[in-house]
């Protein structure tokens, strides 16, 4: 099982994702993203694009990785609907992600997120369960 | 959700705040924040005095932490910030002191057009801007780069598109920087980052981005007001936004390629989002060239918008640019990092001067004016909200002997955005400016809602405190009179 929120913050917007794995809680997180900047409603699944990331410890593991979901739609134009992580762990990621290139006349962008950033970061395995909480700078 | 500030606060006099660097033992300096009483209660309980007091924490800096009444919580910095490093001193550059809208900015556009004139046909105007420049999210821009144009706008900034005729001579004296930093290297942006400003030179963006005509309600320094052609009763017209993608790109990657440079220089820092390196060091190096690059890109934006923006009065009133009088006032960078020489303590230092969310006030008779602001000191320009009043102010010896030549750059964020939203249901934003007289258009559902008056401080208290602290001296202030948002 996987669920992904917002929480306010400042001035700015926070993700907060609980997972039963931590494939689980980066698809979470992944998709949390993409829904912010683009409802996933409006995406279909034609096309695939494999992010693979690896980091210094599993909280900027979790900045990378989001940061590349976010180069994704920001550089590549290209908007998800879908993630599913085939490998992770505290170092290293691969996930594939299923979306479309982005056509204005269907896919309504919502918000501009400016960066994933590392304030109050935190991935964490708790009572059985993967809790990871970041903030997007908006 | 923001850390309260706990420790020890000292009130020097009216208008500015101590910290002692006695309240922790990784406090290199003290902190000091401009701020009345009333101003000086959003920094402690909002989390920008705790920042305030992180920053004092960084090698190098000298005198103080900074920040300006306009404080609020920032990224590792407050917005409001301004904090010098002694480069030869081991000081450092820190990605988290300029802020992910590398070079955001505001540039001010004079004119003869009485505001009466205009008031009309404000609907239609706000309409043709909200309908013409390119704003919101995901809006590209009708100016396409090739690969190499685009490394030159990154190394040339403003002059490039000036050289290309989509601009003046005049309107680089009027920037900052005449629209180009030196030492930008194109080379050291990452393809990611061109791929995410590709589209977006010459666009004005989303959240507190805009573009807004507005008029001169009151002139306060005459002489002042004439060197910059400012009237009362006339039409201004003012843009405010930075590096876009490009530029929090840049920010990200190099904050990114500085995860391990403290560890490698002995630093320890109390938030990792400060993360920093020596400002001579290689990461210190690349990241300034690399935000050079990216607040080069910055000014050519704005240079583009305005370009746009006289195109479009012309065809609005059927006038040229010239006989409407449509002169650049200035353009002001407010959130950079420069190497700048100070006097501290008697003796000429060359520092590393962040400002984030803060603007550079230098005072008459220096070297880096044009020759018609050389002596009444710079421009300084200061947008406050979309319903109350704007300010145009001018630099101070002060602000050099104080503050390293810096002062406010807004009215400063109140409530955060959800909150912002949620004060403004069941209201019409929209219909409230109306009835205040001004026209507002912007994109998406919760734009006005996010960037209503109520979002943020008074501008009025903002200035005042910059005033009597002997930062800055006011010159003008103007009334919104239309605005487009992101």
């Amino acid at each position: 099982m996987k669920h992904c929120r917002t929480f306010e913050h400042t001035a700015d917007m926070g993700l907060e994702a609980h997972a039963d794995t931590i494939e689980e809680l980066f698809e979470a997180l992944g998709e949390g993203l993409a829904e912010v900047i683009c409802p996933p409603h409006q995406v279909t699944t034609a096309q695939m694009r494999v992010l693979e990331v690896a980091a210094e410890d599993i909280e900027a593991l979790a900045v990378d990785f989001l940061s590349a979901v976010l180069n994704l739609i920001e550089g590549q134009r290209f908007v998800p609907a879908a993630v599913k992580v085939t490998h992770a762990d505290s170092g290293s990621i691969r996930a594939e992600v299923s979306g479309e290139p982005l056509d204005p006349s269907r896919h309504r962008i919502e918000r501009e997120v400016k960066a994933v950033t590392y304030h109050q970061l935190q991935v964490v395995h708790e009572g059985g369960q993967w809790i990871g909480r970041v903030i997007l700078d908006i | 959700m923001a850390e309260k500030f706990q420790g020890k606060l000292e009130q020097i006099d009216a208008n500015r705040w101590r910290i002692p660097r006695q309240n922790r033992p990784d406090m290199r300096v003290d902190g000091i924040i401009y701020a009345n009483d009333a101003l000086i209660e959003e920094a402690i309980s909002g989390g920008g005095a705790v920042q305030v007091a992180n920053v004092a924490t960084l090698p190098g800096i000298v005198t103080a932490s900074l920040a300006m009444p306009d404080i609020h919580w920032g990224y590792g910095f407050c917005i409001g910030g301004v904090a010098a490093t002694d480069v030869e001193e081991g000081g450092v550059v820190s990605p988290g002191g300029v802020g992910y809208d590398i070079n955001c900015g505001v540039r001010l556009v004079r004119s003869d057009i009485p505001a009466q004139e205009i008031r009309p046909r404000m609907k239609e105007l706000i309409e043709m801007f909200f309908r013409e420049l390119p704003v919101g999210v995901g809006v590209g821009g009708p100016f396409q780069f090739a690969r190499g144009e685009m490394k030159r706008v990154l190394a040339e900034g403003a002059r490039y598109v000036v050289s290309k005729g989509l601009g003046t001579p005049d309107d680089l004296a009027a920037t900052e920087s005449h629209g180009c930093l030196e030492g930008a290297d194109p080379d050291a942006v990452s393809p990611e980052a061109y791929k995410r400003g590709a589209d977006q030179c010459g666009t004005l963006g989303s959240g507190n981005h805009f573009a807004e005509a507005q008029y001169v309600d009151a002139v306060y320094d005459a002489p002042a007001a004439e060197a910059m052609g400012l009237k009362e009763g006339n039409v201004a017209f003012m843009i405010h936004c930075g590096s876009r993608g490009l530029g929090h790109q840049v920010c990200d990657d190099y904050i990114r390629a500085m995860r391990s440079a403290p560890a490698k220089y002995g630093i320890t820092l109390p938030d990792r989002q400060l993360v920093c390196a020596p400002a001579e060091s290689v990461e210190g190096r690349q990241y300034l060239a690399a935000m050079r690059a990216a607040a080069n890109f910055a000014w050519a934006n704005r240079q583009l918008l305005v370009y746009q923006l006289r195109r479009l009065l012309e065809r609005f009133f059927g006038r040229t640019a010239e006989s409407l009088g449509l002169r650049q006032v200035y353009d002001v960078a407010h959130n950079i990092a420069k190497i700048e020489t100070h006097v501290v303590a008697g003796r000429r230092r060359r520092l590393c001067v962040h400002r984030k969310g803060a603007t550079r006030a230098f005072p008459p008779g220096h070297e880096e004016l044009p020759d018609p602001y050389r002596s009444i000191g710079q421009p300084v320009l200061i947008p406050g909200d979309m319903g109350r009043a704007s300010y145009v102010l001018v630099g101070t010896a002060g602000a050099m002997e104080q503050t390293f030549g810096s002062t406010c750059h807004g009215a400063g964020r109140l409530l955060s955005r959800e909150a912002a939203i949620a004060k403004s249901r069941g209201r019409k934003i929209e219909a409230e400016l109306a009835a205040a007289g001004v026209v507002a258009r912007a994109h998406g559902r919760t734009g006005l809602a996010e960037e209503q008056p109520d979002a943020y401080k008074d501008v009025e208290d903002v200035v005042r405190c910059v005033v009597d602290a002997g930062l800055s001296r006011k010159v003008a202030r103007f009334r919104p009179m239309g605005v487009i948002k992101g």
